[in-house]
């Protein structure tokens, strides 16, 4: 499972895709933080975190459209399915990595906090929380990811998939009331609040195993089905 | 082959590894497996010492012994000059030896190579073919080949496959053997007096004498028949001599692998 997640990292940092990653959010992230903090003169640092859900909403795909996909086309998949390794350690060596990339995006927002504190009094408590409930967003978001990976040979696709799930997902409740559960996004906004919802933790963490599951499934029936 | 190193699942039937069902107890079994997968798949922004090393984490290599593994790999597949460059950059036939070196990092005792030699120009073939022969002596090798030739030249044993049933399990020589019921003997002669229809009558053993080509030179290329177990070349030589026919070739027609898998395949599918 760790040699799959070393190697993991290895490629993100070795090519483009996490600097992307990390960079993107960062300038995204940057300026909503201008916009946050000197055009309206808040000093509010877990706010600006709103609108960093919508941006990984967004930046997720960049993560986890190649995991599996990009295997599978290359047919180094078959160098995985042909090891000892079983194929959970696989799928969740994948997961960790990518998780990894977005605790270290967070940590990297620490900045933001230091340049608050230099002018206001930001609660630390509260952006830890914010920070949590963060970090179990974009676990959600990663494991569907990941899943979206796990059936398709094309990049793109899903790609396409993941994003096109989140917005549905986040404007559903829009049309009617029934949806408003289950949007991931919607769920994210008691935590800047400073709680922690625990129906909210319980179903971010249900979902991302959910997931995580189907995805081993899923290539578990490849396997037998070809 | 993708069911035996357990790419996909058996649809019917045991796959037994060293002992291990592939179904019941797959780990021990894929340990004992080295995979070399046609098409050569690699990670090609790794180098190839990180990939090797990769390779040997996920094949369960003791973390202890890793490194000296992957080093004595390296070494034995012949990558020690480009351990530190990136695999994409690398040639064909330098993609293959890394996929080789991950496929015998694990130190397996069965060796699976699909298609090990395509794709690559002759010095790499014979380099591959001579670095098979080698692992052969220490491990078992399965080679799959659509180079009959090839086959021939490296393996001991041969199982021919025909839509999934075994048609046949043999030693290349033996199989080659099999098919070549008649003896049939190649000349190249000059000969002036055009006294060759003689011959036929004078060796009562031939059983057909067919003129094939005549080459720009004068001489005459013959076919030459007899029954089974004869070897008609010494009558042959000391005939033609006394009838002043000059040889400038002669050799026994040898029939090759290839006529040995037609054969058998034709035969299957009646």
């Amino acid at each position: 499972m760790f040699s799959v997640m070393k190697k993991e990292l290895k490629t993100y940092f070795c090519s483009p895709v996490g600097y992307v990653f990390i960079g993107l959010f960062l300038i995204m992230f940057s300026i909503f933080f201008y916009v946050d903090v000197f055009q309206y003169g808040s000093t509010n640092f877990e706010y600006i975190f709103y609108s960093g859900a919508t941006i990984l909403t967004f930046i997720t795909p960049i993560l986890t459209m190649r995991t599996i996909a990009e295997e599978r086309k290359n047919g180094t998949e078959q160098l995985l399915l042909t090891s000892p390794l079983s194929i959970t350690k696989v799928v969740l060596g994948k997961f960790i990595a990518a998780t990894i990339i977005v605790i270290i995006t967070e940590i990297c927002t620490f900045l933001y906090f230091g340049i608050l504190s230099f002018f206001g009094t930001p609660h630390i408590t509260t952006a830890l929380v914010t920070l949590l409930g963060f970090l179990l967003l974009a676990i959600s978001y990663i494991s569907f990811g990941i899943l979206a990976s796990s059936i398709t040979e094309n990049q793109i696709i899903a790609g396409v998939i993941t994003i096109g799930f989140f917005i549905l997902t986040w404007f559903l409740p829009n049309f009617s009331e029934v949806f408003t559960n289950f949007s991931l996004i919607n769920m994210f906004s008691k935590f800047p609040t400073g709680q922690i919802d625990i129906a909210d933790t319980v179903t971010y963490v249900t979902f991302t195993i959910l997931c995580l599951l189907l995805t081993v499934i899923v290539m578990q029936r490849r396997k037998s089905v070809r | 082959m993708n069911m035996l190193t357990g790419y996909i699942e058996q649809t019917e039937g045991e796959i037994i590894i060293d002992g291990y069902d592939m179904l019941k107890r797959p780990k021990k079994a894929k340990r004992e497996i080295g995979y070399m997968p046609e098409g050569v798949p690699l990670y090609t922004d790794l180098t190839v010492k990180e990939f090797v090393t990769y390779m040997a984490e996920i094949k369960r290599v003791d973390r202890k012994t890793r490194k000296e593994r992957v080093e004595k790999i390296i070494e034995q597949t012949g990558l020690k000059d480009v351990e530190k460059k990136l695999i994409k950059n690398l040639s064909r036939g330098y993609k293959q030896r890394v996929s080789m070196a991950g496929a015998l990092v694990g130190e397996p005792k069965i060796l699976i190579l699909d298609e090990p030699t395509v794709g690559l120009d002759p010095k790499q073939i014979t380099e591959i073919r001579n670095l098979i022969k080698e692992l052969g002596k220490t491990h078992t090798v399965i080679l799959s080949s659509h180079i009959l030739s090839e086959v021939s030249q490296i393996c001991n044993k041969v199982i021919i496959i025909n839509k999934g049933k075994i048609v046949a399990i043999d030693t290349p020589e033996n199989l080659e053997n099999k098919v070549s019921n008649k003896n049939c003997i190649y000349v190249t002669v000059e000969d002036t007096e055009d006294k060759m229809k003689d011959i036929k009558d004078k060796i009562k053993d031939i059983d057909k004498l067919e003129l094939i080509k005549e080459n720009e030179d004068g001489t005459k290329e013959y076919m030459i028949e007899s029954k089974e177990g004869i070897d008609l070349r010494k009558m042959l030589f000391t005939e033609l001599a006394k009838e002043n026919i000059t040889i400038f070739e002669m050799k026994k027609a040898d029939s090759t692998l290839e006529e040995a898998f037609m054969k058998v395949i034709e035969g299957g599918n009646k």
